[in-house]
Order: C-alpha cells, then sequence, then structure tokens
C-alpha cells in the first residue's frame, strides 16, 4: 500500500489540489480489498455482528425492556423485601430443573432430584416471595430490580463510554504524536517525556485521582479515561506518522509550498488511518474494561442508572449467597469487549497494519 | 553500557520531577481535606486539628518565646529562652484556629518533601500517624511475593502454552490457547478473581476466598495461588501470543530451514536454535510486566483483601493521605525504572547484535 | 468510629418483621436455656480468641475506634465505666465521686491498693499525668492525639492542648487518692466522660517512653499485655493476677488481627476464632444454625448470635441553610416519606432497626417515637409535602441526595429515591467518595446527606449538643435555635441525674419539633460467638468486659 502511493506521487503533479484528489483513488481500492478480506475472517464477522446486535438492543431498550424484563432503575419499596435477590428463572425451563429459580440443589438426595417438581413447590423462592408468575431470567438484585433489564440498559453506557473516551483519546493522542514526529526536535522531547510521566504512573490510580478532582458521574468517567488514554496512542501514532513521513510525497508537497498543517491533515492522516482505525477499534475494549473497573471501584456513574462494572460490585458483597448478580454482567462485559478486541483483529489483518503485539 | 546506563538514569530524573509535580498538583485540586477525615464521620475538635495541622507541616508556623504572667521572657536552666511554636496568619501573629492559620505554601511544601525524600525520609502517614517508610517496609513484601507468584504463573504456563500452540499449529490447543488468551484479555481482572473465589472459596472450599494468610485456617502459600492467578492472568495471554509469534517467525526463518533441511531433528532444532532466539522479546515483555507488577494491582488486591502497596495507595488516595500516596508512587517510579533498565541492559547480553553506546538510539 | 464499615445484609428473615432480639430468639431451634447463667459452675482458664481488625491504637492517647478501644477496655481501668448489664455508671478506678453545686467541679476518690501491671500504685497523680499527656502535643510533636477533646470541658484545655510550655489542666491531686477537677462550664455528665479509655491513668515511668509504650502499654487493668502489639498479626493478653477487683476467669485473650471479614468468617468455622461479625447475606442462616441470644447481648453456648441493638444511628442530616431543607415542613415530609422497615429488610435482613428518635433505644432517657415525624406514613408525607409548596411557593420539588461511594449506601438512597417519587418529589443522587462527601458536608455545599453517629459516652448529651447545639463540628446540618442552646447548656449543669435527663428529654422534643436532621435507623449487633463461649456480653457501645467470660472445658 506504502508503495503504491508513494508511487503516485512520484509523478509530477499540476497542483496540490488534484494531487490530494489523486491520492484518494488508491485509497479506495485499499478500503475495497479490506473490506473483502475482513469479510473472509469469520471470528471478525462474528464480533461485528454481536456488535452491531449489542448496539441495537441498547439504542431499541426503551421500547421493549420495561415492558418485557421491568424497569431498570424504579423501585417499589413496599415489595422490594419480596423481589429481593431472586435468582435466575426462564420460562419454560422450570420442569428441566434450570434456572427454574431456585439456586441450591447442592443439599439434594437423588431421590429428591427424581422429585423435583415436588421441590420446587416446597423450597421455590418465587412462590414462597408470593412473585409465581415473574420470570427474571438473570435474576433480580439487591433491590428488587431485573437483572436482565439492568444489564440491557448498562450496555448504553459501556459502549458510550467506550465510543466517547476512545475518540477523545485519539483525538489528543493524534495531535501530540503527529506535533511529536512531524516536528520533531524539541517537541518531540517535550511531547514524549510528558508521555513518559504519564505513562510513568499506575494507570487505574491516575484515573482515580483524576476523578477525586472532578467528582463521578458518566461525563467525568469518559473525560479521564479520555484525557489519560493519550500517552500510548501518541506513542503508535508518531512512529506510524515518522514512516508516512519518510516517503517522498511528503517532500513533494513541501515542495510544492504546502504548509505544515497542511500536509498533517491532507496528506499524513489520510496515509494513517488505517492504523488510527485499528488502534482505536482495540481502545473501546480498553475504555471499556477501564470504565468497569472505576464502577467496580464505586467511582463510575452515579446509581440507579445501571453500569455493568457496579452491578459487579454490587455482587461482591453476594458472591456465595447470589452468584448471578456478578456472573451476568461479567459475561456482558467479556462479550463485548472481545468482540471489539477480535474485530480489531481482523481490521488490522485486512488493512495489514503492523503494529507491536501487547 | 556504563554510559548507556548512567544516560537512562538521568532521562528518568525530569520524569520523576515531573511525577511529584503532578502528585503536588493534585494533592491542591482535589477536594478533600486530610486532617478532617482522621476521626472519621466524626469531627475533629478545632484545637487538635490544629495541631494536626501544624504536626503535619501544612501550616506556617513561627517559634514565639514564651512569657510568664508578668509578661516575663521564661528561660530554662541553661538560660536559653523559651520558645513555642504556633501557627501564624498572614500577618505572622500566631492564632489558634485553623481557619486564620495560613497554610503552608505548596513550593515549600514540595521543597519539604524532596529535601526528605534525599535523605530517606518520606515523611508521616496522615492518617496511620506512622512513619511512610514503616508502611511501606510492610507492606511492600506482600505485593513482592505476589509479584514473583504471578511473574511464575505468567513464565510457564504463558511460555508453555505459546510454545504448545506454535509447534502444534491449527491443532486443537493452537485453538485452545488462541481462544482462551483472546478471551483473558477481554476480561475484567477483578470479574476473574471473583469468579476464582467463587468456584475454589465458596463452592469448592478448598482455597481461601481472600487474605494474606494472616492468622488464616488455610497454610500461607495457598492464600497466594488465586491472587497470583488474577495478576497474572491478562499478562499470561500476551506471553503465550508473543511466544506464539515469536516462534513461529523464528521457525519460518532461513537458518531454521537450513538447520533443517541439514537433517536435524525438529526438536533439536526448536529447543536449540528457535527457543532460544524466540524466547528473546518475551523475556523483555515479562521483565517489564515484572516492574508494573511490583507497582502493586489495585483491583487485584481489593478483590482479594490483599495487604499490598495497590491497596494502600488506593486507600490513601481515598483518604487523602498524600504522604503515602507521594511515598508510595516515587517507590513505584523507582522501582519501574530499575526494572526497565535491568531489562534493557541485559537484552543487550541475551542479544549479542545489540549494543548499547554513543552511537545507539536513545530510548525504545 | 466511623461508620465506613457498613455492613450489608440481606432482608428479614422473619417474614413481617419482628425486630427485636427476643423475637429473633423464637426463630431458633430450641436448646435450652439453663446452660446459661450458670455463673456458679464457671471455669477458670482458657484463652480466648478475639477477632479484630487493626486497630487505630490501644494507648489511651489515641484510643479511638471501637477496635482499639476493645483492648484497651482490658488493660485499662477509667475512672467509672458504663455497665450496661445494670444499666448505670459505676465506679472503676474510682470508687465513689461528687460534684459541687453547679457541676463545674468534681472529686474523685480513687480505689486504694490499685496498681498498675508493673507495680506501681495508681495515684491521683496518675491521672493528672495522663490527661495532661493526652492533651498537650508536646507529649508528640509528630502525633498529638486525636481524642484529646474529651477533656475539652476541664479548665486549662486550651493552654495545653496549643501546646503552651507549663500549662497545665486545673486539675489537682489532693492526697494520693483524691483527684479534683475543675471545669470551664457546667457539665454534670463529667463523670460519663471520664469513663471513656482515652482518660485513662498512665504509669510515668512508662508512659514517656512513647515508642514502646504505644505498642505494648502498661495499665490498670484486670488484663496485661503478653509480649507488644504485632501490627496485622496479633496481640495478646494475659489476665492480672494483681488485679483490685474481680480476676478473670479465662487466662487471656488472643486478638488476632484478620484484615476482612469473609477471612473472619472462615476462620470462625474452622473453630479457630471465638467470634466473628457476620458477613452479609448470612444472618437467618447463622441465627438459625447457632441459636440467637435472648437479650441480645450476651453469647452463652446455644445462644451465640448477638443481634441486640446498638448505641449508634443511621440519619440523613440535612442542610438548615438550604434554600428548600431550611423548611421544617420539607423534612419532615421527606421523613414520613421514607419506608424505613423496607430498608431494614431489604437491605440489612432485619439488622437495622427503624429509627423513631435521635436517641438511641440504649441511651437513659430514651423515648420511643419522640421524634414524630420519623416514621412512615405517606399520608402525613403529602400534607406536609402541600405546605412546604406554600411556604416557598414553588409547584414541584427536585432535589439532590448526598452519599458517600463505595459502602452500599448508594442502595439505600435509591430505595429513598423511590419513596420520594411516591410523593412527587424528583431525586437524584450524588455518591462521591468519603474524603469529597466530607468536605460537601463540611462546605455546606449539599441539600440531604448521609450520617453515623456512634456514641462515644451512653448519654443523650453526646447525641444533643454535639448534634444540634448552633456552631459544633459535628452539626453538619448547620441547625441553630438560640431556645435549644440555651435549654441544653441548662440542663448540662443539672448535678440530679433525673432531673437532668427530664430537662434532656424537654430539649430533645424542642428539638423533634425542628426535625432539623432524619433519623433512619439504629444498629445491631451482627457477632457470632463460638460454642465454648459463655457470658460474654458485648455491650451495646460494643465493649466486652473479659472478666466475667468463661469457656467450657
Amino acid at each position: 500500500m506504502k508503495y503504491e502511493l508513494a508511487e503516485d506521487y512520484v509523478a509530477p503533479q499540476e497542483n496540490a489540489l488534484e494531487a490530494s484528489k489523486d491520492s484518494t483513488k488508491p485509497q479506495r481500492t485499499l478500503w475495497g480489498d479490506a473490506f473483502r478480506r475482513l469479510r473472509r475472517n469469520k471470528l471478525a464477522l462474528i464480533a461485528s455482528v454481536w456488535i452491531i446486535f449489542v448496539v441495537i438492543i441498547a439504542l431499541s431498550a426503551d421500547l421493549w425492556v420495561p415492558q418485557t424484563f421491568g424497569s431498570p432503575t424504579d423501585i417499589d419499596s413496599s415489595t422490594s423485601a419480596a423481589r429481593s435477590l431472586l435468582p435466575p428463572r426462564i420460562k419454560g425451563l422450570e420442569n428441566l430443573g434450570i434456572f427454574d429459580g431456585t439456586t441450591d440443589k447442592k443439599n439434594l438426595t437423588t431421590g429428591e432430584m427424581e422429585h423435583i417438581n415436588v421441590y420446587q413447590v416446597n423450597a421455590e423462592k418465587y412462590p414462597n416471595s408470593g412473585v409465581q408468575d415473574e420470570y427474571h431470567p438473570f435474576g433480580t438484585d439487591l433491590l428488587g430490580r431485573d437483572v436482565m433489564s439492568r444489564i440491557i440498559y448498562g450496555s448504553r453506557i459501556s459502549l458510550s463510554v467506550g465510543l466517547l473516551a476512545t475518540s477523545i483519546a485519539v483525538l489528543i493522542g493524534l495531535i501530540m504524536g503527529a506535533v511529536a514526529a512531524y516536528y520533531g526536535g524539541i517537541w518531540d522531547v517535550l511531547i514524549m517525556r510528558l508521555a513518559d510521566i504519564f505513562l510513568a504512573f499506575p494507570y487505574v490510580l491516575f484515573v482515580i485521582a483524576v476523578l477525586a478532582v472532578f467528582g463521578p458521574g458518566f461525563q467525568n468517567v469518559f473525560l479521564a479515561i479520555g484525557i489519560l488514554g493519550w500517552p500510548s496512542i501518541a506513542r503508535v501514532f508518531r512512529s506510524a506518522i515518522l514512516s508516512v513521513k519518510e516517503n517522498d510525497f511528503i517532500d513533494a508537497a513541501r515542495a510544492m509550498g504546502a504548509g505544515d498543517w497542511r500536509i498533517i491533515v491532507r496528506h499524513i492522516f489520510p496515509n494513517s488511518v488505517a492504523t488510527i482505525i485499528v488502534y482505536a477499534t482495540m481502545s473501546i475494549g480498553g475504555a471499556i474494561l477501564t470504565e468497569s473497573a472505576l464502577s467496580f471501584l464505586g467511582m463510575g456513574v452515579q446509581p440507579p442508572t445501571p453500569s455493568w462494572g457496579y452491578m459487579i460490585s454490587d455482587g461482591k458483597t453476594y458472591l456465595s449467597t447470589a452468584p448471578w448478580l456478578m456472573m451476568c454482567p461479567g459475561l456482558a462485559i467479556l462479550s463485548t469487549v472481545l468482540a471489539f478486541t477480535v474485530l480489531g483483529d481482523g481490521l488490522r489483518d485486512a488493512l495489514d497494519v503492523k503494529m507491536k503485539d501487547a | 553500557m556504563l554510559r548507556y546506563i548512567l544516560k537512562r538514569i538521568l532521562q528518568f530524573i525530569p520524569v520523576f520531577i515531573g511525577v511529584t509535580v503532578i502528585l503536588f498538583v493534585l494533592q491542591n485540586v482535589v477536594p478533600g481535606d486530610p486532617i478532617k477525615l482522621i476521626t472519621g464521620e466524626k469531627a475533629v475538635s478545632p484545637e487538635v486539628e490544629l495541631q494536626l495541622r501544624i504536626a503535619n507541616h501544612l501550616v506556617k508556623t513561627q517559634e514565639f518565646p514564651i512569657l510568664d504572667e508578668n509578661g516575663q521572657q521564661v528561660y530554662d536552666e541553661d538560660g536559653n529562652p523559651q520558645m513555642v511554636k504556633r501557627a501564624v496568619n498572614s500577618k505572622g501573629e500566631p492564632v489558634s484556629n485553623s481557619k486564620d492559620a495560613e497554610p503552608e505554601s505548596v513550593w515549600d511544601r514540595y521543597v519539604y518533601y524532596i529535601s526528605g525524600l534525599l535523605q530517606g525520609n518520606l515523611g508521616n502517614s496522615y492518617q496511620k500517624r506512622r512513619p511512610v517508610a514503616d508502611i511501606f517496609l510492610e507492606k511492600y513484601p506482600y505485593t513482592i511475593r505476589l509479584a514473583l507468584c504471578g511473574i511464575v504463573v505468567e513464565i510457564i504456563v504463558g511460555i508453555g502454552a505459546g510454545v504448545i500452540s506454535a509447534i502444534k499449529r491449527y491443532s486443537f490447543w493452537d485453538v485452545l490457547v488462541t481462544l482462551s488468551t483472546s478471551i483473558l484479555v477481554a476480561m475484567p481482572a477483578f470479574w476473574l478473581g471473583m469468579l476464582l473465589q467463587l468456584l475454589f472459596g465458596v463452592n469448592l472450599k478448598i482455597l481461601p476466598i481472600s487474605g494474606a494468610g494472616a492468622n488464616s485456617a488455610f497454610p500461607e502459600y495457598l492464600h497466594y495461588i488465586l491472587p497470583a492467578i488474577t495478576l497474572a492472568s491478562v499478562s499470561t495471554a500476551y506471553t503465550a501470543r508473543i511466544m506464539r509469534s515469536q516462534l513461529l517467525d523464528v521457525m519460518n526463518s532461513d537458518y531454521i530451514r537450513t538447520a533443517v533441511a541439514k537433517g536435524l531433528s525438529s526438536r533439536k532444532v526448536i529447543v536449540h536454535h528457535a527457543l532460544k532466539n524466540a524466547l528473546i522479546p518475551v523475556v523483555t515483555y515479562i521483565g517489564i510486566d515484572f516492574g508494573s507488577m511490583l507497582s502493586g494491582a489495585i483491583l487485584t488486591e481489593t478483590v482479594f483483601n490483599w495487604p499490598g502497596i495497590g491497596l494502600t495507595i488506593y486507600q490513601a488516595i481515598m483518604q487523602r493521605d498524600w504522604p503515602i500516596v507521594l511515598g508510595g508512587v516515587s517507590i513505584i517510579c523507582i522501582v519501574v525504572m530499575v526494572i526497565s533498565l535491568i531489562v534493557d541492559v541485559s537484552y543487550a547480553f541475551l542479544d549479542p547484535r545489540i549494543r548499547y553506546g554513543a552511537s545507539a538510539k536513545g530510548g525504545k | 468510629m466511623s461508620q465506613n464499615t457498613f455492613t450489608m445484609s440481606r432482608r428479614s428473615f422473619i417474614a413481617g418483621a419482628l425486630a427485636t432480639g427476643a423475637a429473633l430468639a423464637m426463630a431458633k431451634p430450641s436448646i435450652d436455656a439453663s446452660v446459661a447463667f450458670a455463673n456458679d459452675a464457671a471455669v477458670d482458664g482458657g484463652t480466648l480468641n478475639y477477632y479484630l481488625t487493626d486497630p487505630v491504637s490501644i494507648d489511651p492517647y489515641n484510643v479511638q475506634e471501637n477496635q482499639g478501644m476493645q483492648v484497651c477496655n482490658a488493660l485499662f481501668d477509667a475512672l467509672t465505666t458504663y455497665d450496661g448489664q445494670q444499666g448505670k455508671l459505676i465506679g472503676k478506678a474510682a470508687s465513689s465521686w461528687e460534684a459541687n453545686e453547679d457541676a463545674t467541679e468534681f472529686t474523685f476518690h480513687l480505689r486504694e491498693g490499685a496498681t498498675f501491671h508493673n507495680g506501681e500504685p495508681v495515684t491521683a497523680q496518675s491521672f493528672v499525668y495522663a490527661w495532661n499527656r493526652l492533651c498537650s502535643p508536646l507529649t508528640d510533636p509528630e502525633n498529638p492525639s486525636v481524642v484529646s477533646y474529651h477533656l475539652s470541658m476541664v479548665e486549662g484545655y486550651d493552654d495545653v492542648v496549643a501546646g503552651v510550655k507549663g500549662a497545665t489542666l486545673n486539675m489537682e491531686a489532693k492526697d494520693d487518692y483524691t483527684l479534683v477537677v475543675h471545669l470551664s462550664f457546667s457539665y454534670a455528665d463529667f463523670p460519663y466522660v471520664v469513663s471513656h479509655l482515652a482518660t485513662a491513668p498512665v504509669p510515668e515511668s512508662a508512659a514517656s517512653d512513647m515508642a514502646t509504650y504505644q505498642w505494648a502499654p502498661v495499665g490498670n487493668g484486670a488484663f496485661k499485655m503478653d509480649g507488644k502489639w504485632e501490627s496485622g498479626q496479633y496481640i495478646k493478653i494475659v489476665r492480672n493476677d494483681a488485679y483490685w477487683g474481680d480476676k478473670a476467669h479465662i487466662d487471656g485473650v488472643d486478638f488476632k488481627i484478620l484484615l476482612d471479614i469473609d477471612t473472619a468468617y472462615l476462620e470462625f468455622e474452622a473453630g479457630n476464632l471465638d467470634n466473628t461479625q457476620i458477613p452479609n447475606g448470612r444472618i437467618s442462616a447463622v441465627a438459625a444454625q447457632y441459636g440467637v441470644a435472648p437479650d441480645g447481648y450476651t453469647a452463652n453456648p446455644g445462644e451465640e448470635t448477638l443481634l441486640g441493638p446498638e448505641d449508634s444511628i443511621y440519619y440523613l442530616t440535612c442542610n438548615n441553610q438550604d434554600k428548600i431543607f431550611s423548611n421544617a415542613h420539607m423534612r419532615k415530609a421527606v421523613s414520613y416519606a421514607i419506608d424505613r422497615q423496607a430498608i431494614c429488610d431489604t437491605i440489612f435482613e432485619g439488622t437495622r432497626v427503624p429509627a423513631d428518635n435521635f436517641i438511641t433505644p440504649g441511651i437513659a432517657g430514651y423515648e420511643a417515637g419522640a421524634w414524630e415525624a420519623a416514621k412512615y406514613d405517606v399520608a402525613a408525607a403529602k400534607e406536609e409535602i402541600e405546605l412546604a409548596k406554600k411556604d416557598l411557593g414553588v409547584d414541584s420539588f427536585s432535589i439532590i441526595l448526598n452519599c458517600n461511594s463505595g459502602s452500599g449506601h448508594e442502595d439505600i438512597m435509591q430505595l429513598i429515591m423511590a419513596n420520594l417519587k411516591e410523593i412527587g418529589v424528583e431525586a437524584k443522587m450524588e455518591a462521591v467518595e468519603w474524603a469529597s462527601y466530607l468536605q460537601k458536608l463540611q462546605d455546606g455545599d449539599y441539600q440531604i446527606g448521609r450520617l453515623g453517629w456512634i456514641a462515644d459516652y451512653p448519654i443523650m448529651d453526646n447525641y444533643l449538643y454535639p448534634m444540634f447545639y448552633t456552631g459544633n463540628g459535628d452539626n453538619r446540618s448547620q441547625y441553630s435555635n438560640p431556645a435549644v442552646d440555651e435549654a441544653l447548656s441548662a440542663a448540662r449543669a443539672i448535678v440530679d441525674d433525673a432531673e437532668r435527663i427530664a430537662a434532656l428529654q424537654k430539649v430533645n422534643r424542642m428539638i423533634a419539633e425542628d426535625f432539623p436532621v432524619i433519623p433512619l435507623m439504629f444498629y445491631r449487633h451482627t457477632i457470632v460467638c463460638s460454642n465454648r463461649v459463655n457470658n460474654l456480653y458485648v455491650g451495646s457501645l460494643q465493649m466486652i468486659d473479659f472478666t466475667k467470660c468463661w469457656l467450657s472445658a
């Protein structure tokens, strides 16, 4: 790909405008190739389907989730004690003895297992709590809210923090990396030293300290993750840009009198865009993990807004008595982050971006 | 080589200063008054509060002569005037209330801190009322031991899995390793820790749920297993991936192909040639990772209630116990620097192609 | 000290919500109670393995939270002590005391023949030394005591605490066994203050070496240190055979320091601990398995679970300077709207009790329902909210609930938010970490927030004065009512106990009328003991008298 682009610029150009127009031509084939390669990667395909699925569910939640599973936030204090910590129960599976609204099967003798229906009548928590008509596929939390509903609404937080934080980190990292790489010299030293200082801090501690300054809450969380995420991105872009900068077409553009920023914006960025996309996709997963860690430590979005990390920390207290509380949101995080990493891997292969592992 | 080491140390100084400066800035912009937190939910009485501020060098003080009832200067047995240290306001007059006292300037506190640090004195904790150095002497061994256990897991499992999946490429084992490394990387480590607690602690009851073993029914070494696995999970996955891709690269290289062509057994080739070369970047990664493990892991330590420095520093931030935060981050910075220096230097020994010197490019 | 170690637990195991310890006892498998109270059959010997989290200090100089206090209580005798079983203040190092007419001068007559563990006699001079040591920052300039405030009513305190050399508290040792203390204002409850272990005597010869003393204090109590406190590991104490009073049955106590409650519970189950805190969600199982103590405080074989109310309260503080919450109708409306029983059942498995007073039930002078608006009554809430709307000239309310994050307080706030919605008040939550939260309260930058209060001494004054006297540090609601201030000051000067309590009750009702804060719940014990422990009494202030308990052979 580099070869193609460089060749394009070797040809003498009449003016800079035409040069940039032409430069888009090979890109079109680049993206086309990439898309074809991506489509052949089954794992990446599954990952993208999963991400699209999660996005659709998150966006459409208001239309069907409260009706189906119950509100993710509303509590009725008169029944909260009865609904509190109900185990998972899925319609139709009760007779199989799984997800039937009971948890403690260890104490059953084999004889009792044969009469599992009898056991349900005697020991089922739902009838005992007076809510025999309800089905909570992932159980309920301490305050009697449906965990499934909360997980679906929690995806909104995770996805938006992931996207917004990554955008901010990429934007800052891009500018810092570009300045460092393009101007070099003292700028390079200063920016990279600053990056060193940021990286010398234990990352989570740093985010916590910054959040302590601005206070918790959705906006501050993505801002903090985004603002502190730039150094590693700046490093990646710096080297990516350095390699682009060596190309002849940059010299050509400069020879034709293009200004620094014009060169950066018009010539260097488009040629590092593949790296940016791959890195950003992978960073989304990282940002989701960081958000969950912050929520786990109680510094994320404010309750009652559901967040996956916060739900896990809720479940920590009831690890032995209500394990579904931490299990389900954890699986949600795992599947979503995994999807973004796999998609990132796929994109990297498809776009043929050389990146250091880890 | 010596020159290189010296250069790295010199490069480290501005980073270290930058880190401490940022901490001092944070100290002044983070809301919450450490002194008011000492007594928990009860308010600190105003008189005690002022004394705590004086003791912690948070307010400007001055020595005042003690006057007796008649307004006469009091002298001790040796004839020296008796003095008392009082907090003062901006005009230099003694005050008896924290509100009126002039706070010590950030700059003065910074100078005080750095000069203490150069003498090996990290100051006293606001909350625990003990020297910070003592606290870390107590806590750091836990972090070091856990990091050592973690690194053992990482070396054995990570390298082992990487080698197996590279040798048996596209086999069941390869797929398993690739899949499980992806999952481990995508999993919140604290969640993995809780799953392990649930399985081995709550259900099987064969491993302790939390703590580091003081006064425990379980033998102390069992307390290290689950935290070490949790701590090492992500980096073990990375180690396996790097090992795999490096080994594949090396096995595809010309000299290995030549060796095979010459008729050497593939086992011999792998052990004697491929593995040795493929290990270099893996060792580098593990070395750097060891440095970060020694920085303490807040989440792992929180989940397992591990009395290491990660949890200590995290709690100190929450309590605004700045001497502990400053001391802890300073120690971490130095440890990470030393480790990465050792890694880079040993890299040169492992890989004879690399020479550090005046002509080498600085940094990585 | 701090309520940060907030334990959460699940809903009531008795449907409905029978709240008292006696009711809980009915749920246990019936084990005959005749084993209990068999104190005559007390067996001597054995070492109690007691669960402790690492204390802040075990030296009276800085003893503050109940962990350090527990150890300190075994090592030291203060002048007096509160006997929860008898419900009254009794002499310990002092055999008797009297006050002057306006309660500004107290004379304590010390027990003769009592000695410190190093053999030195306990004299009035020991108290003079100990109290000045406690208050003066010169004792340890790097580490001034944070608990000297207990003696702030003693004349001369201000100078001593400011570090003025040569300044002393105005107290005198009339002779070896007579101690006279002068107060700077009338304070009839002073004998309760000197039950606090921070005011215990220390021997000058030993305590002057701070570095050694704080790790192995030499006291005058029924137990003495065996070796030094190994931070993070253990504190061992053994019976003091030279003790003046009833000697302990047990040989000693091994305080095993464990950092977390889960490990402690496992240790307890493994038989390595004689007591533990019950982790969340296990109260009902533990109560059924180990049996519940009928009085809630005394552990005996078969009655091993202690669930008695404690002298601590969980409440909502309202910012009385806030535009909305300066209105008493608004505060009462919020209070009426909160379903306290639902909170106790849903979140705490019945280990909290709805509060109907700011004074906790274990305190002399507690009147059930004295804070009339501290109950769940939606109709009354709606009435009050209408009055508030009229007063403030608004149509609707949107308020912010504050709390500190990460300790489960968010769950309580969410239930309260749901309750408030029912009366048409839109509430949002702002949970910030503890340090920022405290700052907000201090700056008055809040509308309504949560707090806890643990009494230092079991007296009404210890609730009313710090919380509701104008300008006090703990008065975070910034409540100010000159009539209340005046009545409080007057009540503090009444020497007669019954009269003083009656006067304080009147003050309490005056405050309840203004309703500056919203009482929510009283705490309960969540302790379980092993089946070899007999007659272990854990009082409502969480203090244990280790001399009375014994271990089955």
